[in-house]
């Protein structure tokens, strides 16, 4: 292999990076602002959900239990229904995202402890929302019955402390207040880095689209040297990415980072091999840019989302996708940049991850070398 | 293969998915040679070229380039041949200094040497005032000039050339032509193709292309003599009255229309001028002109196409 070729190639893929606008916003300002903006629409902590009432109970206990749900900040009391027809044509507008009904037995079933009826309906078009008013309503709702019912047992003569025989008590470790974008721009870095990839896929496209293949096949370069020089300032440009990145998680998130900032590029070089060389994979086949573009979202981005256990854990995937989620170069670098920034863990623990890494890097970059052909057709 | 000889095709064959681009070539091309390809597009020029360049494979049959064997080993050709290819194929974010260099790196010209003969190929290639410009702001001969410096710094023995002019201002072109030949004086083994009939007559020998096999393949003044006859120009008020009239004459062999002009294939002027002269005035048209001419590629061109046209 020759240097001074890699070296003529590497330095006008650098000038095209820094002269063509369109590859300098992919490839250098793309992930940061992608990032950061995504850590503000992933991040944000649902609160103020409306709810309607239907108190078919009116007593004093159903006025003091519905003043315990709204208490907080999690639900909002949009308004007293009067009737199920009510409720409906306010979920139909989207006034409300659940309602609940309390049964006209409530205080009775209560004071003489038969238990609690209550009848929530929620949108299930919005689950998430749904789901988080049952669940907050669920909560509220079994506090203040084991409130009720200690205070009955009590007055019958029976000494109970409380009704919870299991006293359990969470503690989240390395995110001790569960802050979602803690754990969100670790994994999300692994998401961004996939720009860099799309440029790698693009430049040898560009190459064809442009003509300028033709004579360049005519030289006496080899494709080793080729595809090296055109992966290597991809590689460099990420890099940067990778520098900013953090300071911007520190700064702006207060994300912590635990682990050494050594070991975080050394991996970091490794990672950006294996995922751009898959971007190399694509160029190598794809003849124009927009079709390398849509491939890259294919196999680059859309997996690099699902599959890499970012925002879905990867025991819930079906086999299939657990197998390819190996695969991904995304999945073992959202548990190095979690480990490293969360954790705080190095190399002792990350290794086999980085092993993994190079093994998928010299598995693309060997397929993208072993379909190359230095003929144009 | 005699010692001289420096490309060899035997029996060359490329097919594309249902295409033949190249049927069975057989070409000798000897060192030093300014070798001309024309032929109609899409009649195989620039797939020969590619071949010869190691840019595509070859189906059946052999190329040699250089000693080197093209089957066996199609890059050891690479830095043999400076390759132009037809359509502009520089980067174009890079100035033109910047692609010079590019290329002098790829076809490993020493920096020191590189320094040394920049400045002479820009000179040469007039681009000394605009090496600093961006490729993709230069004009179209500019561009074709540039291409041309950028296959020439490491000095190949050989350039193979793909329509180097196509597109290019006429001043240029001739511009481009005083540097080929002053590169064949040199000793360098040209091959170019050209959709130009002027450009054939300058090369020492042409090949003519059709249908992917080389036809005729001779020097320009063989090739024209091979047209069987003489020409005679004649203009009238009338050129599309007149060619009908002609055509059926005896002895006229083809009517080729240049714009108002008719050039008209006879066996032979001097035979034949008076009873075209009697035809044309018996159809009331009148003759603005009327001589013998020199035959010259394009006539000769056009001959053999129709002939091969009418075989087929």
């Amino acid at each position: 292999m020759s240097i001074r070729h890699l070296w003529a190639v590497v330095r006008k893929e650098i000038q095209h990076i820094l002269r063509d606008r369109g590859t300098f916003i992919l490839v250098l300002v793309t992930p940061t602002v992608v990032l950061l903006l995504m850590t503000y629409a992933l991040a944000v902590d649902i609160e103020h959900v409306s709810i309607a009432l239907l108190d078919y109970d009116q007593s004093p206990m159903s006025r003091q239990f519905i003043q315990r749900i709204t208490a907080g900040d999690d639900l909002d009391l949009y308004t007293a229904a009067g009737s199920m027809e009510e409720i409906e044509d306010l979920l139909v507008k989207g006034k409300i995202k659940a309602a609940l009904i309390i049964d006209p037995d409530f205080s009775a079933d209560l004071l003489s402890m038969r238990g609690l009826a209550l009848q929530v309906v929620i949108d299930g078009t919005e689950p998430e929302t749904g789901g988080f008013a049952v669940d907050h309503i669920g909560w509220r709702a079994e506090i203040f019955a084991n409130q009720i019912l200690s205070s009955q047992l009590r007055a019958s003569g029976l000494a109970v402390e409380s009704l919870q025989p299991i006293d359990l008590r969470i503690r989240a470790w390395y995110n001790p207040s569960l802050v979602p974008q803690v754990d969100l721009v670790p994994g999300l870095l692994s998401v961004v880095l996939g720009f860099p990839a799309f440029s790698v896929a693009l430049t040898l496209a560009r190459e064809h689209e442009h003509r300028t293949m033709e004579q360049l096949l005519a030289t006496p370069i080899t494709r080793i040297e080729l595809l090296l020089g055109k992966i290597i300032p991809y590689i460099l440009a990420g890099l940067l990415n990778v520098l900013v990145i953090p300071f911007f998680a520190m700064a702006w998130f207060n994300v912590p980072f635990h682990g050494s900032f050594l070991v975080f590029l050394l991996l970091s070089v490794i990672f950006l091999f294996a995922e751009l060389s898959m971007g190399m994979v694509i160029g190598v086949f794809m003849r124009s840019q927009s079709a390398a573009l849509a491939l890259s979202f294919l196999v680059v981005m859309f997996p690099g989302f699902f599959l890499t256990g970012i925002f879905f854990p990867i025991a819930s995937l079906p086999e299939l996708a657990r197998m390819e989620s190996l695969f991904l170069p995304g999945t073992q670098y959202a548990i190095i940049t979690r480990g490293v920034f969360l954790t705080g863990i190095g190399l002792d623990v990350l290794w086999p991850y980085a092993i993994m890494l190079i093994f998928l890097g010299l598995v693309f970059t060997g397929t993208a070398a072993l379909f190359f052909r230095k003929k144009l057709a | 293969m005699p010692s001289d000889v420096y490309i060899q095709t035997t029996e060359l064959t490329r097919k594309f998915k249902e295409k033949t681009a190249l049927d069975r070539v057989n070409l000798q091309i000897h060192q030093g040679e300014l070798f001309g390809l024309v032929g109609p597009d899409g009649a195989g020029k620039t797939t020969l070229l590619r071949t010869l360049a190691g840019l595509i494979g070859i189906s059946d049959g052999a190329v040699h380039v250089a000693g080197c064997d093209l089957l066996k080993n199609p890059e050891s050709v690479k830095s043999q041949i400076g390759y132009m290819a037809q359509e502009f194929s520089l980067y174009s974010k890079l100035s033109v200094i910047e692609n010079l260099q590019f290329f002098g790196e790829l076809y490993n010209v020493p920096a020191s040497i590189q320094r040394e003969r920049i400045p002479g190929l820009l000179a040469f290639a007039q681009l000394t005032e605009f090496k600093n410009r961006r490729a993709a702001k230069l004009s179209g001969g500019m561009k074709k000039k540039l291409a041309l410096a950028c296959t020439l710094l490491h000095r190949p023995p050989t350039l193979l050339l793909d329509e180097p002019t196509t597109g290019v201002d006429p001043v240029s072109r001739r511009e481009f032509w005083k540097i080929l030949n002053d590169l064949h004086i040199q000793g360098t083994t040209i091959i170019v193709s050209t959709p130009y009939m002027d450009e054939a007559d300058r090369c020492s020998r042409v090949a003519l292309i059709y249908n992917g096999r080389v036809v005729q393949c001779d020097s320009p003044a063989a090739i024209r003599g091979q047209l069987g006859g003489e020409v005679l120009k004649i203009v009238t008020d009338n050129w599309q009255k007149a060619r009908k009239v002609i055509l059926p004459l005896p002895g006229v062999q083809e009517v080729q229309s240049y714009g108002e002009a008719l050039h008209v294939l006879v066996d032979s002027a001097s035979r034949r001028t008076k009873s075209i002269k009697k035809s044309l005035l018996e159809h009331k048209l009148s003759i603005l002109e009327m001589r013998g001419i020199t035959p010259r590629m394009e006539e000769a061109f056009i001959s053999f196409i129709r002939k091969m046209d009418q075989d087929t």
